[in-house]
This record gives structure tokens, sequence and C-alpha cells, in this order.
């Protein structure tokens, strides 16, 4: 059987790890061949050749979809592209909204439809909440700061404040909330949401749903430390069976279609919906290594292929992570810099 | 006595205990291991003295105060 060529974003496993390197681990030995796709040459999945067999940079997605469309189809042409699998937040609005071109071009995807990805977004949390059968925090979106002050008093301190897409403080006073909001702003714009701020444990689940509100497979996890960037560096899975039934009924009455992740934050039995990433977390070798093979799962979805549903994962099972270094050739480097493909 | 959350935990033989549901792990002596498995054979309070009693060679008193005390540890956590 021929090889299959997966593109994959998210190389960067840095101390703010993103997703690619978990999704190329879990791919390599399927019959793979994984072009690492990078922003910068300093993204350390360019070096682990183990991992990924050729690296291209990518230009930002602010470049505008015609230059990232043109790269892609280079890659297509130069290495091979049957599937392609972005696994950062800011991607996903380009990959989702030009799918049908990229599958014209030969390029698989597996991804939620526009309407499923605005459903998860923050401003609709509560009712994805209720259809799922969880709690939802009182929330507000706000674009000033008479705005923000209204929805601190009646949400109540402490508070979330939130960006759309990235960046979430917890802020105990309304100064507090204030610097965070004008922080939020400056980087990332408006609008910024207001949460309230619930207590419990930190419990997350992630798996991918086959467009038809099949679920195949899912994992939940509970973190047991973080990094001060709010990273999971230390985790352990878990079996929450109102955690599990309410990711059940999302993804059957949303008909999700791709990876997803799902924070909770769970007190005792009730469960708070803090927010649904549309992608995988940087953690998803952990469900590989417990016996869920999610990236798997989304690649043969993609080539529209049949996944059969996958056993059960035991709970107690824990994830470590840890740093490592590596020394290589300044080639790797260069070629990189100069041609932009290593 | 007992109720699901008791009765889903896991005791190994030194006293490590895990609950699948929240993650939350902790450790217990062997008084509290004993009492522990005793719960999730549902064992009622007066038994789990009984044993305590017959296994540690203390007065049935002392093992009803330790029943008792552990109980409300159980309370505290949420387990029971």
């Amino acid at each position: 059987m021929d090889d299959i060529f997966v593109a994959v974003t998210g190389i960067n496993a840095s101390d703010n790890p993103a997703p690619g390197i978990g999704v190329a681990r879990s791919l390599k030995g399927q019959n793979v061949k994984i072009a690492g796709l990078a922003y910068d040459a300093m993204e350390p999945g360019i070096y682990m050749d183990w991992l990924i067999d050729k690296s291209f940079l990518i230009p930002y997605p602010s470049a505008g979809s015609e230059a990232l469309m043109e790269r892609l189809l280079y890659i297509k042409q130069h290495f091979g592209m049957d599937v392609v699998v972005p696994t950062l937040d800011s991607e996903l609005p380009f990959f989702i909204k030009y799918r049908s071109e990229l599958e014209h071009h030969g390029i698989k995807t597996c991804l939620p439809s526009e309407e499923q990805f605005r459903l998860r977004s923050k401003d609709r949390l509560a009712a994805i909440a209720e259809q799922s059968g969880l709690q939802a925090p009182k929330q507000a979106i706000v674009t000033s700061y008479n705005e923000l002050a209204k929805a601190v008093q009646e949400i109540g301190l402490p508070v979330m404040v939130k960006g759309t897409l990235y960046k979430a403080y917890r802020a105990y006073t309304l100064e507090e909330a204030m610097a965070y909001f004008g922080k939020i702003v400056a980087q990332w714009g408006y609008p910024v949401i207001i949460q309230q701020a619930v207590t419990g444990e930190e419990m997350n689940v992630i798996g991918v749903g086959d467009g038809a509100g099949n679920l195949p497979g899912r994992v939940a996890v509970k973190k047991m430390s973080v990094t001060e960037l709010g990273k999971i560096w230390t985790g352990v899975t878990i079996q929450h069976p109102g955690l599990l039934e309410a990711t059940q009924r999302f993804v059957a009455t949303s008909r999700w279609r791709g990876a997803f992740e799902m924070e909770c934050i769970v007190d005792q039995d009730t469960v708070y919906l803090i927010e649904i990433n549309p992608r995988f977390p940087a953690w998803v070798y952990f469900a590989t290594g417990v016996g869920i093979n999610l990236p798997v799962m989304l690649l043969k979805l993609a080539l529209g292929e049949t996944v059969e549903t996958a056993g059960e994962y035991q709970a107690g099972k824990l994830y470590i992570r840890y740093t490592d270094e590596q020394v290589c050739d300044m080639a790797h480097f260069q070629n990189i810099v100069t041609r932009g493909e290593s | 006595m007992t109720n699901n959350r008791i009765a889903r935990l896991a005791v190994n033989e030194e006293g490590f205990v895990f609950d699948p549901q929240t993650g939350e792990s902790f450790t217990v002596n062997e008084t509290g291991k004993t009492i522990l498995k005793a719960l999730i054979e549902s064992k009622a309070q007066e038994g789990i003295a009984m044993k305590l009693t017959e296994q540690f060679n203390v007065s049935h008193q002392e093992a009803q105060t330790d029943v008792r005390d552990f109980l409300q540890h159980l309370r505290a956590y949420q387990l029971l």
C-alpha cells in the first residue's frame, strides 16, 4: 500500500506546546509520510526528523488566504499532501472556509462545518451546554470598560477575563479585570468575554466526531499539575460518567465532525462547560498512549474510511511531560531559513 | 452506608487509593485501608468496628471511635 502524505501544523513543541507533534507521534508507524508545517524556523518540530519527514514554512493566516493556498499547493506538488490536519485555532477559519477548494486539489480534511465552528464559540457556550446537559458559567461579551464594569457587577467577583480565541486571566478586583481587558484587546482585539469563575476540578475530554452524530473515541483526563502558562504537565485518565455522557450528547446533537476538546470544571456531580476547542490539545498523545488513537481516527475519517468505535480506556493512567534537548547540524536551520523547507 | 463513589475507589495493598471519577488519589494507613475495604464491601459501621477489634487488638470502644473518625474524614472529602 502506498504511503499517505499528511501535513500537520502546530509543530512548535515549546513551553507553550502546539498539538502537531502529538498528532505526528500518533500517526507515526501508520504508513504515513508527515510534512510539518511551521511558521518560524525555530519551531522544534522542524528538527524532530524521527517524527516529521519534511518541514515547510508557511505564511501566517494574516498574510491572506491566497498566499497560504499557494504554499499548500506547492507542498502538495513537491512532497505530497493527501490530508491536512490543522491544529491551531487561528488557522481553522481558513481551512474550514476553503475545505472544498482543498478537496478539489486532492487535499482532504476532517473538520467541523462553519455552523459547528460558530456553535462552539465562547459567546454561544450557554446554549451548547444546555443541549449537552451541562451547566455554563454566567458570562457577558464586552467591548468597552463601561460594559466590563457592568458585567463584573452582574456576575460578581472573581471573574475570568478571556479573549475569543486565546488568553484567559482570573481577576479578583474590577481594577484587575480592567487591566486584563486592556491586555487582551491590545493583543487579540475585541470582543472580550467576562465569565463567572466557577470552582472545582479542571477536567477535559478529547475526542473525534464522525459528522453523523457518532463518537468513535474519547478520553477524559484530570490535569494534576500545570505550568505557569496553564499547560498540562502531569495528568491522569478518569472515568467521570456525567462528563462522558455529556460529551456523547454534545457530539450527537451537534453532529460534530473532527477533533474537539471539551474543557470543564467539575464540582462533585455538577459539570460546568468552560470551553470547546475545535481541535486536538497538545497532550493528544496521552489518548494514544492509553489505546485511543484519535489522530488515526481523524485521518481515516478524512480519507472517507469507516472508523470503528474504540474500546474503553483505563482510568488511572498517568501522563508526565518532560523536557529534552537535541543537538543537530546547522544545515537544518540554514535550509529552512533560505529555502523555506528542510 | 456505602455510596457509589466509595464503591468505585481502587485501593491497593499499600494503602494507595485512587478515585477514577475525579482523578484524586490519597494514601491511608492499615486501619484506614481495612475500613475502606469494608465500606466497599458494604459492611455496616458496627461490623467494621468488630473487624478492627479482631485485626488490630484494640478495645471495641477504641475501634468504634476510629471508624467514626474515619467516616467523618470521608464525609469531609465528600466521599460519603
